[in-house]
């Protein structure tokens, strides 16, 4: 990923202060990236625009502003680019009376495959499907259905990989299977773009990632940086004792604590260094002769890592 | 990097189509919309029974009134709104359209799905009803009830053509459509002259007469000379307006 101005020509994916609006309501707003082949994690609290983002790549909304491209062509104004384009929405939905090899075979006809029989029972071995390939898709597990969605998307060896929420509904063996596909398609020169809400699934998969908060790209790049980002920002701990004042004296006292603020119930410390914190606030509470009673971070939500990150 | 061919997308269109009639069929809607189109049978049974022997009774009443002009829209309605409104709204539609397939072949394979399912059910009430009660009645009555047969196919794809792009332009479509057979056609018509023009019932009919003319008391307002055109004017723009809206379809999040 190279933000945009100093990439060089040809990305495979492409946004330019690119908008879109419902209305009255601002879905996603001024985005600009570039993305080339490697696995990219799209992340974001639920809400915040990645589905939109992932619709206007994959040609099914056109933006209100800016510009998409995928391997330099505006997918919603032409067809065509699909053959190069595997998309795996975040609906559930899939045709329950279809066999998952049927549903595959079906994606791979779509794409004018010359044989769709051999690339779909490839592609169904690829996601570790093939037990369940000749059982109805009504009555696989939602795991299963989110593994045969992606062996519909990948049955044509497409260029540009997009998956919303690929890993919902799956159990952690079948998430490493498919963070190891993914990783592998990547290695083999595919763009994959996926979208999550966890922060894990992202750091496990994603070298690169894209953050959006409220429809704007709160960050981007190496996902080790913006995990020291988040890590790094100041937290803000809720604690009761048997004495918060005494606490507070002696808390205030480390370099460590830059505010402490008593309440009528607890005391409120921000730090931004959460691992010295804790090796602090158990000997603090010994010295000052104090009992902890509670400590609770007031601030751990993935919302407010984000809003964090859009504040920077 | 190019689309695929005009001749593999219309390979296709059985394929789509396929998947299509399938999804029609498989719902509860469907059982429902077939004791709906044995109403008629059980109707020429129960004629047959009395044995009635009135052309006017029997072929006015079961194939005009109640197939024609009763379940046949109804049946059209139901099958050519949920072609593309099932999907939609169940979100399967983004597994046709994120793919290198012509916008007119997705069109033309739901259009070809719903007229199946719409014509099987009607056709062959059609059939089975003149068979049991009208056919018996002496050659007149089998040349009205080819008529019917007739104007059933006929009806079928008109009706499920406008339908099918009727839903692409509303989420409403089953009500609007809903209004459009009981309102204008079965109210308005009778009330207001010179409606036959834009009456997909009558261009039907009309079409029918190519095999023989009804009695006019039948309801029958076009000559085959104006139906035939005004049948292919309607299925070819419903089908050109249907791509066009389908080239321009937004499908947004569910969750964004």
């Amino acid at each position: 990923m190279k933000p945009t101005g100093s990439a060089p020509a040809g990305p495979t994916i492409q946004l330019d202060g690119v908008a879109r609006w419902y209305g009255n309501v601002v879905a996603v707003n001024d985005i600009s990236f570039k993305l080339e082949p490697g696995v990219t994690g799209l992340l974001g609290p639920n809400g915040a625009g990645k589905t939109t983002l992932l619709h206007m790549l994959a040609g099914f909304l056109a933006p209100s502003a800016g510009e998409v491209r995928v391997l330099g062509r505006r997918p919603h104004l032409d067809p065509a680019v699909y053959r190069q384009i595997g998309l795996v929405p975040e609906r559930e939905a899939v045709y329950p009376f279809m066999t998952g090899l049927e549903y595959v075979r079906f994606n791979g006809r779509l794409q004018g495959l010359p044989d769709p029989d051999v690339a779909a029972r490839a592609a169904i071995a690829q996601v570790d499907l093939v037990e369940a390939q000749d059982r109805a898709v009504g009555t696989y597990s939602k795991g299963m259905r989110q593994r045969v969605k992606v062996a519909g998307a990948l049955v044509h060896d497409p260029q540009v990989l997009l998956l919303d929420e690929p890993f919902n509904g799956m159990d952690p063996r079948q998430r490493l299977v498919m963070m190891d596909l993914l990783c592998d398609m990547a290695e083999a020169g595919k763009t994959i773009l996926f979208s999550s809400h966890i922060l894990e699934e992202v750091e496990r998969v994603g070298s690169e990632i894209l953050v959006i908060v409220a429809g704007r790209l709160a960050a981007s790049g190496d996902y080790r940086a913006i995990r020291t980002l988040m890590t790094d920002r100041p937290h803000t701990i809720n604690i009761r004792s048997s004495d918060n004042r005494r606490l507070a004296t002696k808390l205030m006292a480390d370099p460590a604590i830059f505010a402490v603020e008593l309440g009528p119930e607890s005391v409120a410390v921000r730090t931004a260094h959460l691992s010295i914190f804790r090796q602090l606030i158990a000997g603090a509470s010994r010295d000052a002769g104090v009992r902890l009673l509670e400590v609770t971070p007031a601030d751990e939500s993935l919302e407010s890592v984000f809003e964090y990150l859009v504040r920077r | 990097m190019t689309g695929l061919s005009t001749t593999k997308s219309l390979g296709l269109v059985p394929t789509i189509a396929g998947v299509t009639f399938r999804q029609l069929v498989g719902r509860r809607r469907a059982l429902l919309l077939l004791l709906l189109c044995a109403v008629p049978v059980l109707v020429a049974l129960m004629m047959r029974g009395a044995d009635v022997r009135d052309v006017d009774a029997a072929a006015g009443g079961v194939l005009d009134r109640l197939i024609v002009g009763l379940i046949l829209p109804i049946v059209a309605v139901l099958f050519g709104t949920a072609a593309f409104g099932a999907e939609i709204e169940d979100g399967t539609i983004v597994y046709l359209l994120a793919k290198p397939v012509p916008r007119w072949a997705i069109v033309a394979a739901k259009i070809l799905a719903a007229v199946g399912a719409t014509a099987a059910l009607t056709v062959g009430s059609v059939a089975l009803s003149s068979l049991i009660a009208i056919t018996r009645l002496g050659d007149e009555a089998t040349r009205i009830a080819e008529v019917y047969l007739l104007a059933t196919a006929v009806g079928s794809i008109c009706y499920v053509a406008v339908f099918v792009a009727l839903s692409l332009f509303t989420r409403r479509a089953l009500m609007i459509g809903f209004a459009y057979v009981l309102i204008w056609e079965g109210t308005l018509s009778s009330l207001l002259p010179g409606i036959a023009n834009l009456s997909i019932r009558q261009y039907a009919l009309g079409v029918g007469q190519l095999v023989t003319k009804v009695p006019s008391s039948w309801g029958a307002e076009l000559e085959p000379e104006t139906a035939v055109p005004l049948a292919v004017i309607v299925v070819v723009a419903a089908t050109v307006l249907a791509t066009r809206r389908l080239m321009r379809l937004e499908i947004s999040g569910e969750t964004d």
